[in-house]
């Protein structure tokens, strides 16, 4: 289940990435399917989040409950932060903004497998 | 001595068709800006959990990620600012950047003991895809193109200086800094 999670945001980020570097190359600016496909990835962020504090609910914890602290804050800001960003550059270097969203989305993910090892990927 | 009186350049008045918003933090500079922010939030978040918890572990290494966060964050403020004094410490923060993933690069790999939890810059940021290594000198080139265009009526001003000798040499340099 978890592990499904993890690797469907590794492949959603990744494609996303590919997706925008394609619109930087074509030179198109964001548009609402772009905006659509960084809404979801956000949700998947969400939902493995939701899994992790669950796992934490449950009284599992960490050797560096800090650091997964952090990444649980931090993880669902990064494709809010990039689409806000992309959007107000009205040319082809918004969609590389959200390229490097989809990118650090996947490798948040194997940080969060490193932090947690619970957290499959 | 002529010249010297010469008042300094004014401040460049946006050229025609130039938009307001084009700055160091537009086109190109977006991508960057949005990359060091992300450097500037995990190094600095990273060496605060790390000099928080378990400072003794590796003294040097946490302090020196902090200090990469330090100069990360510097070089995210002002690439976003963009005022002619932000280029500048801009250009003063991408330059320690640089200087300092070459040296804590070199110096991870010659003294590991040093390092028994990894920096940002250790081995020349291959932690991070290398990225801490490229970074900086897209943040320099970027720079660079923003600062040719006054530099090129500098280099103008100065080779009718240049007749003038030393002393203007001198004089001009002063009111480059300024």
């Amino acid at each position: 289940m978890n592990g499904a999670v993890s690797t469907t945001i590794i492949v959603a980020g990744l494609a996303l990435a590919g997706y925008a570097l394609l619109m930087t190359a074509l030179n198109h600016r964001m548009n609402v399917p772009m905006l659509a496909a960084v809404g979801v990835l956000e949700i998947l962020l969400l939902v493995q989040v939701g899994i992790i504090v669950a796992k934490l609910a449950d009284g599992e914890r960490p050797a560096g409950l800090a650091t997964l602290i952090g990444y649980l804050i931090a993880t669902p800001l990064v494709p809010v932060a990039a689409a806000f960003w992309g959007l107000m550059e009205r040319s082809r270097w918004g969609p590389a903004v959200v390229a490097v969203a989809g990118l650090v989305a996947a490798v948040l993910m194997v940080r969060l497998h490193q932090i947690w090892p619970v957290i499959h990927v | 001595m002529s010249e010297l009186v010469t008042p300094p350049e004014p401040v460049t008045p946006p050229e025609p068709g130039a938009s307001r918003a084009d700055s160091t933090r537009t086109g190109p500079g977006r991508l960057l800006v949005a990359i060091y922010a992300l450097f500037a939030l995990s190094a600095t978040a990273r060496a605060g959990v790390q000099i928080a918890t378990k400072f003794s572990h590796a003294p040097v290494a946490y302090v020196l990620s902090a200090f990469a966060g330090a100069v990360y964050i510097l070089a995210t403020v002002t690439l976003s600012v963009g005022s002619p004094t932000a280029r500048r410490i801009a250009l003063f923060s991408c330059s320690i950047e640089l200087a300092g993933v070459l040296a804590v690069g070199t110096w991870s790999l010659a003294d590991p003991a040093s390092f028994p939890d990894a920096t940002v810059w250790s081995g020349y940021g291959s932690g991070y895809g290398f990225v801490p290594l490229v970074l900086p000198v897209f943040g320099l080139l970027w720079l660079r193109r923003w600062t040719g265009r006054s530099r090129a009526r500098r280099a103008a001003a100065m080779s009718a200086e240049n007749a003038d000798a030393v002393t203007a040499a001198g004089a001009s340099a002063e009111r480059k800094r300024h």
